[in-house]
């Protein structure tokens, strides 16, 4: 039932304007490039330090897709086996300036099976999702995107507009929820994220970087989730993620920026009738 | 402002408006080329191929034990010179370039020389412009710029032409 049980957001930190690559012909620029493989390494010790990832599909597994139609809204799948004892996940962009695009933590309340986001990707890079297993072992799975030039490009709107409403948080549930069950929701917190990279249409300056730092989710006194974000997450992101409903439950998100700005908003769990 | 694409027309000097926005599809003085074209001139030996895209800029609020790794992947052969196409009037800038510029074609106005950066972008307008403003005769702009290669080749990780920082931090200082 967690088919659809998502954790979405953007990532980004770069600067170009919007381009994609889609029909390409065949070169040798792809994952297992010799200088991305090293910059995999530089970005793992710095990271992980001494410890290293090592590939399993049973574990965790990642898509990104290559035809998207939007390089700032690249969908991203990530999958990891929720019998694995999966204590965080890191979903790292290998040539973005801030490579450590989101880093979840996962508490007692979180059913981490599939988590979707939409990415957003600068130039043709190395993608990689690292589950951090409780006991420090580190499983990675690797993608290497083809799309580009979704960092700097401007939201379409005026820094004025796209500061509106800010700090808004939503969620979408599904209709019941039964405690001990696993249940998908959809969190969507209105933040424009800006990274700093990108122009302001009207007065043609750079906007300065606001981005949200960290999201966490409890239900009742249980930790479903901490993301740790940076100027990667995208504007207005949009969370999908598992939790397993506690007794006598209350969601509670909790969004802290960059401007020490803090927005908090509680929601009951629909409960089954019967 | 921006104008639309194939609408803007070409400033008289410098373009000091937003950085990133439509660019026109000409440059009096210099040759306009696309990826086929780049690559053609690109393998000729003694063309410059000059890179004037901005380097990446960390965000002051970033927490400090938040990795910052910047990287910059370029055309293979490229000289970085991040920030080089500055609509600046600023004398000391101008000199800068001038020098830089001078060195890199060992003073030979005959030198061919192609400015990129990113599509929608007007640095590299700006620095084949200067460089027609210059002297250079055979000027090129690649406006389809990394991205327009990275389409149909290989990109390489490079570093800033050494000197270029120093050379223009001192030109800000003046």
């Amino acid at each position: 039932m967690m088919e659809g049980g998502l954790i979405g957001t953007g990532l980004c930190a770069c600067a170009s304007l919007l381009m994609i690559g889609i029909s390409l012909p065949a070169h040798a620029d792809d994952s297992s490039d010799p200088a991305r493989e090293a910059r995999w390494i530089e970005i793992e010790k710095t990271i992980f330090g001494s410890r290293t990832a090592t590939p399993d599909e049973t574990i965790v597994s990642l898509d990104a897709s290559e035809r998207a139609e939007d390089a700032a809204l690249v969908p991203i799948a990530i999958k990891l086996n929720v019998k694995a004892p999966v204590k965080g996940l890191y979903v790292v962009v290998d040539d973005n300036p801030a490579p450590i695009a989101a880093h979840y933590i996962f508490g007692p309340a979180a059913y981490p099976e599939a988590i979707k986001m939409r990415g957003r990707v600068n130039s043709y890079t190395n993608m990689h999702a690292v589950a951090e297993l409780q006991d420090g072992t580190l499983v990675e799975a690797v993608r290497f995107v083809k799309a580009s030039g979704g960092c700097s490009a401007p939201m379409g709107m005026s820094d004025e507009e796209a500061m509106q409403g800010i700090g808004d948080i939503r969620l979408k549930l599904a209709e019941n929820t039964v405690p001990g069950k696993p249940a998908e929701a959809t969190l969507m917190v209105r933040h424009p994220n800006f990274n700093g990279m990108q122009m302001d249409q009207d007065t043609h300056g750079y906007t300065p970087a606001r981005y949200i730092q960290t999201i966490r989710v409890t239900d009742g006194d249980a930790l479903v989730f901490t993301l740790s974000g940076d100027i990667s997450l995208a504007s207005n992101p949009v969370i999908g993620f598992g939790l397993i409903p506690q007794p006598a439950g209350q969601l509670t998100v909790m969004v802290d920026d960059s401007e020490k700005a803090h927005w908090e908003r509680s929601f009951a769990l629909p409960t089954a009738t019967n | 402002m921006a104008g639309s694409p194939g609408q803007v027309p070409e400033p008289d000097g410098l373009w000091q408006g937003p950085m990133r926005s439509e660019t026109p599809n000409s440059l009096k003085g210099a040759t306009v080329v696309d990826t086929d074209a780049f690559t053609a001139l690109r393998n000729r030996a003694q063309t410059v191929v000059l890179d004037v895209a901005p380097a990446d800029e960390r965000p002051a609020s970033m927490p400090k034990d938040m990795p910052w790794m910047p990287l910059h992947r370029s055309i293979p052969g490229a000289v970085w010179l991040p920030g080089a196409g500055s609509g600046s009037a600023d004398p000391a800038f101008e000199a800068a370039f001038k020098t830089e510029m001078e060195r890199l074609t060992a003073h030979d106005r005959d030198q061919p020389i192609v400015a990129f950066c990113h599509p929608q972008c007007w640095g590299s307008w700006n620095a084949a412009k200067r460089l027609v403003n210059l002297g250079y005769r055979h000027v090129y702009w690649y406006p389809e710029g990394f991205e327009g290669w990275q389409n149909q080749h290989d990109t390489l990780v490079i570093e800033e032409e050494p000197g270029w920082e120093t050379t223009i931090h001192a030109a800000r200082q003046e």
